[in-house]
């Protein structure tokens, strides 16, 4: 028990110090550079990537911060811009299944190409999955709404 | 050190000479160097609510995985497990690093997984299935703050991820 206890107390900081070393620069960079031109190119080029499983321009910037980086960063800047702006329910259903499905794409499919992995499968077959997924339970949550609805 | 209030776009002077309310643009362009002051702030302080809000839906999910951990939920997870290995082209035991990478994390279940002789295909489908599923509980936390249903997604994770495995085994097999 005593040593669960120390499990926890070391893990939670490691965690916590993880969190923190990374969610706190994110912030700082994207409030500096989010209204930069470039920065705003790139959100563009992703935003007309993502438009395509149905994310907006807004739920771009939270979205690729997912996908580069993992879950718990993009939720963190999907919960952020839930506060700022009006992102809605469907963006955040929308972005939630795509980034359940593909996120922090260079360091988790890096431990496993480590491993011997196929980098074509674990990085180009699951954003193709991810993108499916995305699609038919958008498709199908659309139309539970809509007969919820009626 | 500026007394301009926390939120950037009620700090707008509304002068004459700025522009009408509602314009897109915040100006009179404040200077560069003040102008970073305040992003700087504002992304710190943004910075830290984020890493609140994380902390404290994350540090209970972790608690709670350490806990399972300790009950032996993993072994026994992966003993109900077992018999569906053999649809993805995998011994029975893969089962184990599958059920850490659920329960704990993806490095957890490589850690684990390099204790099995598994082929290139074997390491290949496995590795797809933990890496859309993986630390359910501490992302499910995540997917909660969000506004979403953690354990719905959680559920999603594995059922999707088992199936995204039992198709690449497929497809790998017809190349």
């Amino acid at each position: 028990m005593a040593d669960l206890l120390r499990t926890f107390v070391t893990g939670s900081l490691d965690l916590l110090l993880r969190v923190f070393l990374i969610v706190v620069p994110i912030m700082v960079v994207l409030e500096l550079f989010e209204g930069t031109k470039a920065f705003r190119a790139v959100v563009r080029a992703w935003a007309r990537v993502v438009r395509h499983v149905g994310l907006n321009e807004r739920s771009a910037a939270p979205t690729l911060i997912g996908f580069l980086f993992g879950l718990a960063y993009g939720g963190g800047v999907i919960v952020r811009d839930i506060r700022r702006h009006d992102l809605g329910r469907r963006q955040v259903f929308i972005m939630s299944t795509f980034l359940s499905m593909v996120h922090a794409i260079a360091e988790d499919s890096l431990v496993f190409i480590a491993l011997g992995a196929s980098v074509f499968w674990v990085v180009a077959y699951r954003i193709v999955w991810a993108a499916l997924v995305t699609l038919a339970l958008t498709a199908v949550a659309t139309l539970v709404v809509r007969r919820r609805k009626a | 050190m500026e007394s301009t209030g926390d939120d950037p776009a009620s700090a707008r002077p509304a002068t004459a000479s700025g522009p009408p309310f509602g314009a897109p643009s915040p100006s009179p362009a404040p200077g560069l160097g003040a102008r970073l002051r305040r992003d700087l702030r504002i992304g710190v302080k943004a910075g830290l609510q984020t890493f609140w809000e994380l902390a404290r839906v994350m540090i209970p999910a972790y608690g709670l995985t350490l806990v399972l951990e300790r009950l032996g939920v993993i072994e026994w997870l992966a003993h109900l497990a077992r018999p569906l290995m053999s649809v993805l082209g995998l011994p029975g035991d893969a089962a184990v690093p599958l059920m850490v990478g659920y329960v704990l994390n993806i490095y957890a279940a490589v850690g684990s997984m390099q204790a099995l002789h598994l082929s290139a295909q074997q390491i290949t489908v496995l590795a797809i299935a933990i890496l859309i599923g993986h630390n359910l509980l501490v992302e499910g936390a995540v997917l909660h703050k969000a506004g979403m249903n953690g354990f719905a997604f959680g559920a999603l994770r594995v059922v999707a991820g088992l199936a995204a495995a039992a198709v690449a085994n497929l497809l790998m097999g017809l190349f």
